[in-house]
């Protein structure tokens, strides 16, 4: 108990030991603490003097030795007081809702920029992995790509044979759900860094691994990259990454998880049958890629057809 | 006929409904109903709260695997479910119960058999969800909420149709008990109880009835909507064919708000008895808290909009959900105030009700000012969805409801049963369950902001995520502890308890000049009302003539 203090204490030193938002890296997430500490600030001011007050009362006016049946002054209000108690709560909500909508067009909106300067990608949520895809057609999974110190605007979506998940990356600002048949919106501008991305909406058995990375890098790599993908639309490099985000958040190959074992699978080396089972489903199985392009299930086969290479032949 | 005339009409054969079990069975007794409720509420309560244990057992450690995925998907479902439809809203009943008739001096409730079948319609709804469980694919597991399209079309099993069906027999009980109290409460107060005299726990009871009367409907709706996108192919919820997981929202958070009021409401109205009478002066601002409470009672309707910030809703809906949610923290702050003024000057007694008073003026101090960061949206996008939200939810609704909950219970316990709760463990009660309490709950606001969301089963981070988990599966198990306390001192005051007399707290409303416990009938006589507490007229009265 001790050393977990100590370490708490530490950590709190260290970081903001959750007091705070993480260290936010975008402007909109840097605006959302500014508002956080000023709520802070107010409703600490408020919880002292609230709890402080009531420990002050409870111990100065204590039974003591008083007799139980002693009765206080019978006061029975003031209109004064209750005037005074409604109306300073109102100034301090006002300030705080008067800061708030202050810095909301800079939480809301991207800064208005050329379009040179600026990236759309669309991010996708399905149970349970995100696909992001880049304005020239590339897809990537589990992994979002995107150019540092430029205004990345992000579509997010959820297939309209979904669920509702929420995209939240921590540190660069707030949540948005992904809605099965609607289009959100929301923003961001980072430099560069690997930076944590989850689901944070219940969306079934696997929400709570339904994590992502966004990878802001450089912007001369970002473009290499999705070009890159792009060319190689059916590519081991995206079919590894559907193996790894999509079937693997579910199956393992040796072992059954929360689907069966897909080692002696042979439909891992099929392109006709996997893609019956990822465009509808099978059993309790969702139909994950329903909205997948036939490269896409390409490339997942060039994957998977590596996977059962080692193996003795059950495939053939 | 002449014999009928010869034999004496005295018959002494006792009815079969008069038996020690069947006379509970087929009651229509207001007192017993509602202690038919209390004890079935807790009962649920320790049920749901070994939920929270599986819970907390869960995430005490990263990488954890002792329940997992699709069952603690389950166990949180069903948590969510027991706590909030199962024990606050029918405690809370039975509490409206048991004290209403009493505290306005009249002999039941309006409608007694109606009255029995909320409550047998209560236990058939907290029997279908528990039965849920052993339903093919297991209980409901899409949270307490339950959203669409998640529950409509990617949950195969029976367990979500088992938790509709459980919330539409739950929605018929608490409508009609709603209609009971309002009736109630609107007709059958004594002679001279005005409004401005009735008990302020009879005002929150009032404002609970008439929001379950408004809200339930729309629920209702939902979940008919629900079972019909599962089952009859209509396309509510579904987006694929013109419908809305929005709308599901929509309809659910226009009931789930004023719900939240709805639990939160009365256990401020027992606060607001209790305060008074262990700090000997009349409660601060009556009229105020009155009003206070009305204010509240209207602005839920208004708020709902604050569950839904994340969803993409326009920003001027966004705006004034959050304006709205702002303006209703206002009532609530002039109760708080008004209850430290009550203690201002006082002669306060710590026994054990009024620990779980100041309990809660402490605790929901907490909820109320964490609700504020929720209510600002941009901010909201940030926490919400994540543990600061169980946080929150938690002080409101455990350190605020369930506190005024076990304040009542230790408050009302000798006018329910005729005996007095052991203070000591009483006490003992209160401090294990306000320190675990503490400790579960605290840290959960810096999970929320390092980042962790709710629902989920499992996490690989170690550091301050995992500390903050273990200090919270610590207190949970303290809490416990707390609670295990408790169930020993029922057990220890059912056989030993010291007999209480009318009034042991020299308390001011009407229900402590019936004898504890009441007669069926309540009162022998019922005194004409000049203020709104009239046990402390008498007493006055009595010592002016000599007879105290």
């Amino acid at each position: 108990m001790c050393a977990g203090a100590l370490t708490l204490v530490g950590a709190a030193l260290a970081g903001n030991g959750g007091f705070l938002p993480p260290t936010p890296h975008s402007p909109n997430a840097h605006r959302i603490k500014d508002a956080y500490v000023l709520i802070l600030i107010f409703t600490g001011v408020i919880f002292v003097a609230v709890e402080g007050v009531l420990l002050a009362f409870v111990i100065r006016y204590r039974r003591g030795k008083r007799p139980r049946d002693a009765e206080g002054p019978q006061i029975h209000g003031s209109k004064r007081l209750e005037v005074l108690w409604t109306v300073l709560p109102v100034v301090i909500l006002a300030a705080i809702g008067g800061y708030v909508f202050y810095k909301l067009p800079g939480i809301a909106n991207p800064p208005a920029a050329s379009a040179a300067d600026e990236t759309t990608i669309t991010v996708e949520g399905r149970q349970f992995y995100w696909m992001f895809r880049y304005p020239n057609g590339a897809i990537s999974v589990g992994t979002m790509l995107a150019p540092a110190d430029e205004v990345v605007r992000e579509n997010v979506v959820s297939a309209p044979d979904d669920v509702l998940h929420s995209w939240w990356i921590p540190a660069l600002g707030g949540k948005i759900d992904a809605v099965p048949g609607r289009t959100n919106h929301t923003w961001f501008e980072a430099p560069a860094g690997v930076y944590a991305a989850r689901c944070s909406d219940l969306c079934g058995i696997q929400h709570a691994k339904m994590l992502a990375t966004v990878d802001v890098v450089p912007a001369s790599r970002y473009a290499a990259f999705i070009a890159e993908r792009a060319r190689e639309s059916s590519g081991i490099a995206l079919g590894k990454e559907e193996y790894t985000h999509v079937c693997a958040s579910c199956h393992r190959l040796e072992t059954n998880y929360v689907g069966p074992s897909l080692g002696t699978d042979p439909l891992l080396t099929e392109v006709k049958g996997l893609e019956t089972i990822l465009r509808q489903g099978i059993g309790n199985m969702p139909a994950v890629g329903s909205d997948w392009s036939n490269a896409q299930i390409e490339a997942l086969v060039t994957y998977t057809k590596t996977l059962t290479k080692g193996t003795s032949g059950n495939a053939g | 006929m002449a014999t009928r005339a010869e034999t004496p009409a005295l018959s002494y054969r006792s009815d079969w409904r008069q038996g020690r079990v069947t006379s509970w069975l087929t009651t229509v007794d207001h007192k017993r109903i509602g202690i038919l409720y209390i004890c079935t509420a807790l009962m649920f309560f320790a049920a749901g709260g070994v939920l929270a244990l599986l819970i907390r057992s869960q995430l005490a450690t990263p990488n954890e695997s002792i329940v997992t995925r699709g069952s603690y998907n389950e166990v949180v479902t069903i948590h969510g479910t027991t706590m909030i439809f199962l024990v606050i809203v029918p405690i809370l009943a039975g509490f409206g119960n048991f004290l209403v008739p009493l505290m306005i001096g009249a002999r039941d409730m309006a409608f007694p058999r109606l009255n029995a079948l909320s409550y047998w319609l209560y236990v058939l709804g907290g029997a279908i969800l528990y039965l849920s469980f052993l339903a093919k694919g297991g209980a409901a597991s899409s949270g307490w909420t339950s959203y669409a399209p998640l529950s409509t079309l990617h949950s195969p099993g029976r367990g979500e149709d088992l938790w509709i069906l459980s919330l539409h027999v739950l929605t018929l009980s608490s409508l009609a008990g709603g209609v009971n109290f309002v009736v109630t409460i609107s007709n059958m107060r004594a002679r001279g109880m005005t409004w401005m005299r009735m008990p302020l726990f009879v005002w929150s009871i009032l404002l609970y009835a008439w929001m379950l009367v408004l809200v339930l409907p729309t629920l209702s709706a939902g979940l008919t909507m629900m079972i019909l996108d599962r089952h009859a192919g209509t396309h509510f919820f579904d987006p694929a064919h013109g419908g809305s997981p929005i709308l599901y929202q929509n309809v659910f958070w226009f009931f789930g708000h004023p719900e939240v009021y709805i639990m939160i409401l009365p256990a401020m109205g027992i606060v607001s008895e209790i305060i008074p009478v262990f700090a000997r002066k009349p409660i601060f601002g009556y009229k105020a808290v009155v009003f206070s409470t009305v204010a509240i009672g209207l602005l839920a309707f208004l708020v709902w909009g604050h569950h839904m910030f994340a969803v993409g809703l326009p920003t001027r809906l966004d705006s004034f959900f959050m304006v709205s949610s702002m303006v209703i923290a206002v009532p609530t702050g002039v109760k708080i105030f008004n209850w430290l003024a009550t203690l201002w000057r006082g002669n306060i007694s710590f026994d054990t009700p009024m620990l779980w008073a100041i309990g809660f003026i402490a605790l929901f101090t907490i909820g109320g000012l964490s609700g504020i960061f929720l209510a600002a949206f941009p901010v909201d996008w940030e926490l919400t969805q994540t543990y600061f939200v169980v946080a929150h939810l938690h002080y409101v609704l455990f350190g605020g409801s369930m506190f005024g909950i076990f304040g009542g219970l230790y408050y009302w316990w000798p006018k329910m049963f005729g005996r007095m709760l052991d203070e000591r463990l009483g006490k003992l009660h209160f401090w294990f369950v306000f320190v675990g309490f503490n400790l579960t709950f605290f840290p959960m606001h810096m999970l929320g902001l390092l980042g962790m969301p709710r629902r989920i089963y499992t996490y690989s981070q170690g550091g301050l995520w995992e500390t903050y988990n273990l200090i919270s599966t610590i207190g949970s198990f303290v809490m416990a502890v707390g609670m295990i306390i408790f169930v020993v001192n029922i057990v220890r005051t059912a056989r030993s308890g010291r007999r209480a007399v009318n009034d042991p707290w020299l308390a001011d409303t009407l229900e402590w000049y019936a004898a504890s416990p009441p007669p069926p009938w309540n009162f022998d006589r019922i005194p004409y009302i000049i203020s709104a507490r009239p046990l402390r007229d008498l007493r006055r009265r009595l010592a002016h003539e000599g007879r105290l």
